[in-house]
């Protein structure tokens, strides 16, 4: 007896079923759901339409839909924009920084979590500092230190600063990783004669793949997007990545709107499209990011 | 142990990570400080004047309100990213059929770059073409169409909207994932008992991830200091300073009026607030509970 009753409420909770219950309700819950979809996907609607409309167009009828599909502004966008060479830019500085966070952090992390050393405390202790230090607190003496070193405009005066400022995350994270992973595997492969870098490269390293994908999501996003240092150090439009690459193009075509829907549109697809494709990997790339 | 554990390899594996961090980030933190006790414009003489830029930071009208913009955004975005998100993960775990599709809709924005949201929404909060006046007009409410970022009554608030409307979903996807861990028989014998998804709600998911949305709180307060993007690029401070948050302001004194002394005072101010925060955040945290686990 008690359990059919059980069962019954387990369907009603696990969906579908509660339809039958309470129609009304139902009915609320997706309106309502949809309601607040619209204000989610309305502006991303709404910016993507404007890129195919005319200008006067986007004053007269920002509801209707475009009386045609005008992919030129696109291409005028992307050209008159040179979006190619921001692109590109975004391209190579975030892998070359993807590439230098994955590889320093890997190395620290193995060496804070499985070797004894002195000063680890202490100097473990400086990139738990570096986790909540926001940039602002020291782009100043940076950016002299990069003047003076004729590191500004250039790629390695952004690949730098992003790989020191996205470290202390990477270390954090796999290094709560790495503390899981039992000692008894690394005793055993330290008698068979193992030296530190082989336990690093046969052993750690084949392990931290999974984690070593979520770091690399977040510190990617993060690089892609930087601004502030981006802005600060390239003034040289052939090195400018793309929200900077933006800031410029808006200042330059400041009533142009089509040509702005544009540029933004063409920014804005792919990353949608990478989103639905890789989204599994992406929330949790960014979630866990933040949180541990 | 075998002796195959060389002494100086450990220094070798931290020593890459070590030496970048410490040029790009620990170095200038140190410089900043020095820099902080002298006037200079970052070319010429630097002159040390001890405390005179502190001094001058706590008369300085327009940072002392960007420590009050700063307040307001962050009370406001624990309102409409940390609670909203709550509501939206509590809707979201209803078990109704398609709820994965929202779940996976309020999470797009988090996607898009920073600088990508605030042109999208300056244009929203246009006065000619915006979407919002628009709609107002077309739903007769033309007494209520604004200049909403030209407007220093709305500005700020209108800032905060574009907040949650970036940071809910990610909010909402951190809560979800506490709540899918809430075991179902919890549930089943609050259904039992006939609790209705409200009582579920407020009685059940919240409660059993009480920990999740002190984090939220906590990374909205830290992260809430470092914001730039949206304010840089929609109101840039204005009108009348009325968005300048502390960090749009820094930039600003160093960038344009080239002070680099006062610019770094303000720098090492900000500083020592975030760290008092993040440590009473830290205290808080370990009183309350042990573990922080996610």
């Amino acid at each position: 007896m008690t359990t059919t009753v059980l069962d019954i409420k387990k369907d009603a909770y696990s969906g579908g079923e509660a339809a039958n219950r309470r129609p009304f309700s139902h009915i609320l819950y997706y309106l309502f759901m949809i309601f607040i979809s619209c204000f989610y996907f309305y502006p991303i609607l709404w910016l993507i339409l404007s890129s195919f409309r005319e200008n006067r167009e986007i004053f007269s009828a920002p509801f209707a839909l475009p009386e045609q599909v005008n992919l030129q502004n696109w291409s005028k966008a992307w050209t008159v924009g040179n979006m190619s060479t921001y692109a590109s830019n975004s391209v190579i500085v975030t892998s070359a920084t993807v590439a230098g966070i994955l590889l320093f952090s890997s190395l620290a992390a193995f060496a804070f979590s499985k070797l004894r050393f002195r000063g680890s405390g202490f100097l473990m202790l400086m990139f738990v500092f570096g986790l909540f230090m926001p940039l602002q607190s020291f782009f100043i003496a940076q950016s002299y230190i990069f003047e003076q070193l004729n590191l500004k405009d250039s790629y390695m005066g952004l690949i730098l600063p992003y790989i020191g400022t996205g470290l202390p995350l990477a270390i954090f994270l796999l290094k709560a990783y790495l503390d899981s992973v039992p000692k008894e595997l690394l005793e055993a492969a330290r008698m068979d004669g193992c030296n530190d870098w082989v336990m690093y490269s046969r052993i750690i390293l084949p392990l931290l793949v999974p984690n070593m994908a979520t770091v690399g999501i977040f510190s990617a996003l993060n690089a892609w997007n930087e601004l502030l240092l981006a802005m600060l150090y390239i003034q040289n439009d052939a090195l400018k990545t793309i929200p900077v690459g933006l800031l410029a193009f808006s200042s330059r075509y400041m009533t142009d709107y089509k040509l702005l829907f544009s540029a933004l549109a063409i920014i804005t697809l792919p990353m949608i499209v990478v989103y639905l494709f890789f989204h599994r990997y992406i929330v949790a790339g960014l979630t866990e990011g933040a949180l541990k | 142990m075998s002796g195959k554990s060389n002494k100086l390899s450990p220094y070798l594996f931290i020593s890459p990570a070590l030496l970048l961090f410490a040029f790009v980030v620990l170095i200038p933190v140190l410089m900043t400080f020095v820099f902080s006790f002298y006037d200079w414009n970052g070319i010429g003489q630097m002159k040390f004047t001890g405390f005179d830029n502190y001094i001058r930071a706590f008369q300085d009208r327009i940072y002392i309100n960007s420590y009050g913009h700063t307040l307001i955004y962050i009370v406001a975005t624990v309102v409409v990213e940390v609670l909203v998100g709550l509501g939206l993960a509590g809707l979201i775990t209803m078990g109704r059929k398609g709820s994965g599709i929202f779940r996976l809709a309020f999470f797009v924005p988090v996607m898009l770059p920073m600088i990508v949201v605030s042109y999208l929404w300056k244009f929203v909060y246009n006065s000619d073409f915006g979407l919002i006046n628009i709609l107002l007009e077309k739903i007769g409410l033309e007494s209520w169409t604004r200049v909403w970022l030209g407007n220093p009554d709305t500005a700020l608030y209108a800032i905060c909207i574009v907040s949650g409307w970036v940071y809910a979903g990610f909010y909402m996807t951190i809560f979800y994932s506490g709540i899918q861990r809430i075991s179902k028989e919890v549930y089943e014998s609050a259904y039992l008992d006939g609790a209705g998804e409200g009582q579920i709600f407020f009685k059940i998911k919240v409660p059993m991830i009480r920990n999740l949305v002190e984090t939220g709180v906590m990374l909205c307060v830290l992260t809430g200091f470092q914001s730039f993007d949206l304010f840089y690029v929609m109101t840039n401070g204005g009108p009348y300073n009325s968005t300048e948050i502390v960090t749009t302001y820094l930039v600003k004194v160093v960038f344009t009026h080239m002070s680099i002394g006062y610019g770094s005072a303000l720098a090492v101010i900000m500083t020592i607030v975030i760290a008092v925060i993040g440590l009473i955040a830290g205290r808080l945290n370990k009183k309350d509970s042990g573990v922080l686990e996610y």
